[in-house]
């Protein structure tokens, strides 16, 4: 006897098999639906065909292969939820509180303890010691950026993206012959890729320096590192009739617009078009029609159909099409939202995503990974660095938008882990939500009164912003854990903790002023990127959030150092004047520690390292001017932007968290720690050229705890 | 009489379209009227279709269809994901209901005009053919009375032959010349006429049946006005050879022509239209 839900699916089957020959009477239109569906379910019909066929030889490759190799772990499921930059001084309190009860229970139940972070204490680098199990001279990654030594000129850290090798000149045109040059510069291997060459699933989501994604038997998501349409980390844009914003605007691309009548004209600014022998900026019409009685506007951004956008509304993702030479098209996709209709119009566009629906670069493990997502979950961010920060710290978008907005992020990010957990009941799923950091970085000042931000611009929103972002992650946590199976693990992990960004330390003017650095004959200060530095009487300068080079003979263009015994004797002079470096006289010491690379690395990338890693003082991180090599004014200055958190200072002062499910055996876990203890929870020893320790013996933790979530 | 009017207003759109055509091949024609009805119908599709819906339920079966190709290993996986397109295809064909039920009204007009022009060849000269008269149910074929009156090119060439289990009574009838005309069916007092074409053109509009029969049969044979009533005939057929559409070497039926053609052009100007299917 066959059951109803079986009975109505088989009718069901019939009826939309048989309903194929019926546009043979009804026409094109009823031609177009049928026929495709027709199409579907033949194809559906041959894979399952075809799946029924191969599962037989697939099951008897993976019992060789895969199966075995769960067998010889305790854990089949491990899920590891990053949740970068969470503070485990703020954890503790909350919990202390009783506001984080998921994260409690784990502490309880499982394991807790500080998480020791790199050096520096920066995600770039943190998350790729998690991915490798190595300290960061084996990865290779030292900050977010690096430098030419052959310029002085600053290089993206994580990966470099070229023209393509051999190309054909034809006009104006270059046809490309080979593929663009798209490298990771990650060194070492992910411990996924051992996982996967054991025969064990993973899926990584969005964890930092996956661009591009590695090639590994899983699913990957590339995260942060990840370019934009026009190839930065993010570059927003904003069109206004305020003449003095543009003006004063320092990122993102600032677009000072006229209305006629209630029609504005402007353009969207599109990647280069490569193709060109000299790439020009592709721009995009936009039309924008204010209609103030339906508290909106009507957008039309040319070949594309017109959208109605309310004020103070996100738009959907909405594909947008560059056209390039050649009939090339460059696919991408972007939000808008406007600020304001008037009197002076505002609107913010999000950096040009890569469309996932149609990727222009590599951003998954395998190719059609992002599509997938996108089609099953709908478009969603690809950028890697994707809460638009500076957006906030421009005053494009106000504090209540980005937090909406960086929430609808973190929705999609959920969306992926619930199906990657679906997916994957078995093997290692690992995602990092970038959501902790990035609203910690533009609200820590509600937690200190005393910040330097709160005097340019009061508070506007709740002081409970940042408590409510750790309950949120907290239900997150009462989630998945609540999914868990009997032999799953969870581990829930912050790359760095947080502090309170209320002094800039500017170590270009610092060594100014101490004459390590010296500018050409008639400066008194330097523009960005050392523009006025004179290389010949230069003997240090600083680069990125935390490093300081010198100028040594042999590696550098015009390098004054030597090599050896000087080099050490100048970097011993140098921390030892920093570590004195008072704030104000008998103020707090701005620099706690100074790490030499020589002291803390011993891989074979060390060379590649900043010669001294500078350790702020809490309160205290490298300016904004400093880190983008502008040398001159005063040394140490307050803080004004919302940017007003910050964990680039002495890794010892910002350890992140560390909760499992498991007991574990040590009580100070490093995050280098992490990936030999996945291994050893698959059964797979971890190798040797590993820094980290597992944190439970080999194949024997006394079985996990079961910690199951509780819903808010 | 409202009936009429539309037949009248499609015959005539459907005959401007094709007169361009008329000493071509019969292929030109059909192209033409594949194309504009393809335009049409897209432009309908567009208004009357959810977009959004249709465009969801593609995503979801593209998005299984990967999700077999990224998770072959796993077969709960598998099936979970064909059961997935499955119900993803019912959504589809759920969201083109409505617009399935705005084009059927158009369609079935257009094709019925088509079918005047395609469905059946003229008579050639020399060839010969049956007239056939049908009668009601109640009505008696050899008590009837019928006499059968043609116009010049056209000759009988057989006395009438009375089926009264089928109620009808045939002709045999001859083309001798090219031409077009009506032909007569006498019952007692009344006239019933009905067109008839003699030629070798390419195209040319051919009327199969008069009718006074349903409003279906009005819909289905619009190739001329209906035939009065009170007399006890309901339709008179000429049997015209069948239209030909020769491609290949093959003879491809009208109707299977124009859905391809029109489906054809249909997919091609989807992205101008901005539609989706």
């Amino acid at each position: 006897m066959m059951k109803p839900g079986r009975l109505v699916a088989a009718t069901l089957l019939v009826i939309c098999a048989l309903a194929a020959p019926l546009p043979a009477y009804i026409g094109p239109g009823a031609g177009f639906a049928f026929l495709s569906s027709f199409l579907v379910f033949f194809l559906t019909f041959l894979l399952a065909v075809f799946s029924l066929i191969a599962w037989p030889f697939r099951f008897l490759w993976r019992a060789v292969r895969g199966q075995r190799a769960y067998r010889k772990g305790p854990i089949e499921q491990v899920v590891v939820l990053g949740l970068d930059g969470m503070e485990p001084t703020l954890a503790e309190k909350f919990m202390a509180e009783g506001k984080l009860p998921n994260l409690a229970r784990l502490r309880k139940e499982g394991s807790y303890a500080r998480l020791r972070t790199t050096t520096p204490a920066i995600s770039p680098v943190a998350w790729s010691s998690f991915t490798t199990g190595t300290e960061p001279s084996k990865h290779n990654i030292f900050d977010f950026l690096s430098r030419d030594p052959r310029t002085y000129l600053p290089d993206l850290s994580s990966a470099r993206i070229g023209r393509p090798k051999r190309t054909l000149a034809l006009g104006r045109y270059l046809i490309p012959l080979s593929k663009p040059e798209i490298r990771g510069m990650r060194k070492s291997v992910p411990f996924w890729k051992i996982l996967g060459d054991k025969g064990i699933a993973s899926t990584i989501l969005r964890v930092p320096v996956t661009f591009p994604p590695d090639k590994f038997k899983g699913h990957m998501l590339s995260g942060m590192c990840a370019p934009d349409l026009k190839g930065s980390q993010g570059t927003f844009a904003f069109f206004t009739e305020d003449a003095e914003m543009v003006r004063r605007h320092e990122g993102g691309v600032a677009v000072l617009v006229q209305r006629q009548g209630d029609v504005i004209r402007t353009e969207l600014s599109g990647p280069e078009d490569s193709l060109l022998r000299r790439p020009v900026e592709i721009r995009l019409p936009l039309t924008i029609t204010i209609d103030a009685k339906a508290g909106g506007a009507w957008l039309a951004l040319k070949g594309h159909p017109w959208f109605f956008l309310r004020e103070k509304t996100f738009s959907p993702w909405t594909p947008v099409v560059f056209k390039a030479g050649l009939g090339a098209k460059i696919r991408g996709t972007c939000r808008f939202r406007i600020a304001s209709l008037g009197p002076k119009f505002q609107m913010y566009a999000t950096p040009l995503n890569i469309d996932p629906d149609k990727p222009a670069l590599p951003i998954s493990q395998p190719f059609i990974y992002a599509v997938y997502l996108a089609k099953l979950l709908g478009r969603y961010i690809t950028l890697g660095e994707a809460n638009d920060t500076w957006a906030l710290n421009e005053g494009a978008l106000d504090e209540a938008a980005f937090l909406e907005l960086t929430y609808a992020n973190h929705a999609e990010w959920e969306g992926m882990l619930q199906n990657a957990l679906a997916k994957t009941p078995r093997g290692l799923v690992a995602i990092v939500f970038e959501t902790t950091d990035s609203i910690q970085h533009m609200f820590f000042r509600y937690l200190d009164k005393a910040h330097p931000a709160l005097r340019a611009a009061p508070a506007r929103m709740s002081p409970a912003v940042i408590e409510d972002l750790y309950k949120k992650m907290d239900d997150l946590v009462g989630r998945v854990a609540a999914g868990l199976g009997p032999k799953g693990a969870l581990f829930v992990m912050s790359d760095h903790g947080f502090k309170s960004f209320r002094r800039g330390v500017n170590l270009n003017a610092w060594l100014h002023q101490n004459g390590y650095l010296s500018l050409v004959e008639g400066r008194t200060a330097s523009g960005e990127w050392f523009k006025d530095v004179d290389w010949d009487r230069t003997r240090a300068y600083g680069l990125g959030l935390g490093g300081l080079y010198l100028n040594l003979k042999g590696r550098e263009a015009r390098g004054t150092v030597a090599p050896g015994e000087e080099a050490k004797a100048l970097k011993a002079e140098i921390s030892r004047k920093l570590l004195a470096l008072k704030d104000v006289a008998n103020g707090p010491a701005a620099v706690t520690h100074v790490y030499d690379r020589d002291a803390v690395y011993a891989g074979p990338y060390k060379d590649n390292a900043p010669d001294l890693i500078i350790g702020y003082n809490e309160g205290y991180r490298a300016s904004w001017d400093g880190v983008t090599g502008v040398v001159g004014g005063a040394v140490i200055e307050d803080n004004p932007k919302a940017w007003s958190g910050d964990h680039c200072i002495d890794p010892a002062l910002v350890p992140g968290v560390l909760f499992s499910s498991l007991k574990l055996k040590r009580t100070d876990p490093s995050i280098m720690d992490v990936a030999p203890t996945v291994l050893e929870l698959f059964g797979i020893a971890p190798p040797p050229h590993m820094d980290g320790r597992s944190l439970v013996d080999a194949g024997t933790p006394a079985g996990p705890a079961q910690v199951k979530g509780q819903g808010r | 009489m409202p009936m009429a009017i539309v037949n009248l207003v499609f015959g005539g759109i459907v005959g401007a379209v094709l007169w361009p055509f008329r000493t071509l091949s019969p292929w030109a024609g059909m192209v033409a009227v594949s194309f504009l009805t393809a335009l049409l119908m897209l432009e309908v599709y567009k208004l009357t279709s959810n977009q959004a819906a249709i465009r969801r339920a593609k995503d979801l079966i593209k998005a299984h269809l990967y999700e077999m190709r990224l998770y072959k290993d796993d077969m709960r996986i598998t099936l979970g994901a064909q059961r997935a397109i499955l119900k993803a295809n019912l959504s589809y064909l759920a969201a083109n209901l409505k617009p399935l039920a705005v084009m059927i009204v158009p369609l079935v007009l257009i094709l019925a005009q088509l079918s005047v022009w395609y469905d059946r060849a003229p008579l050639r000269p020399g060839q010969e053919t049956l007239v056939k008269a049908r009668l009601e149910g109640t009505a008696d074929p050899v008590g009837a009375g019928l006499d059968l009156e043609v116009p010049p090119g056209l000759e009988i060439t057989a006395p009438a032959v009375r089926i009264p289990d089928l109620h009808e009574v045939v002709w045999r009838i001859k083309a001798v010349a090219p031409g077009s005309g009506r032909l007569t069916v006498r019952s007692g007092g009344t006239a019933l006429g009905k067109a008839v074409v003699v030629g070798d053109g390419p195209l040319r509009r051919v009327s199969a049946i008069a009718s006074r029969g349903s409003f279906s049969k009005r819909v289905l044979y619009p190739g001329e006005g209906p035939l009065p009533a009170g007399s006890p005939v309901r339709s008179i057929e000429i049997l015209y050879p069948a239209g030909r559409l020769a491609a290949f070497g093959l003879n491809v039926h009208w109707l299977i022509a124009y859905l391809v053609l029109s489906i054809v052009f249909g997919f091609a100007f989807k992205g101008v239209f901005k539609v989706e299917i």
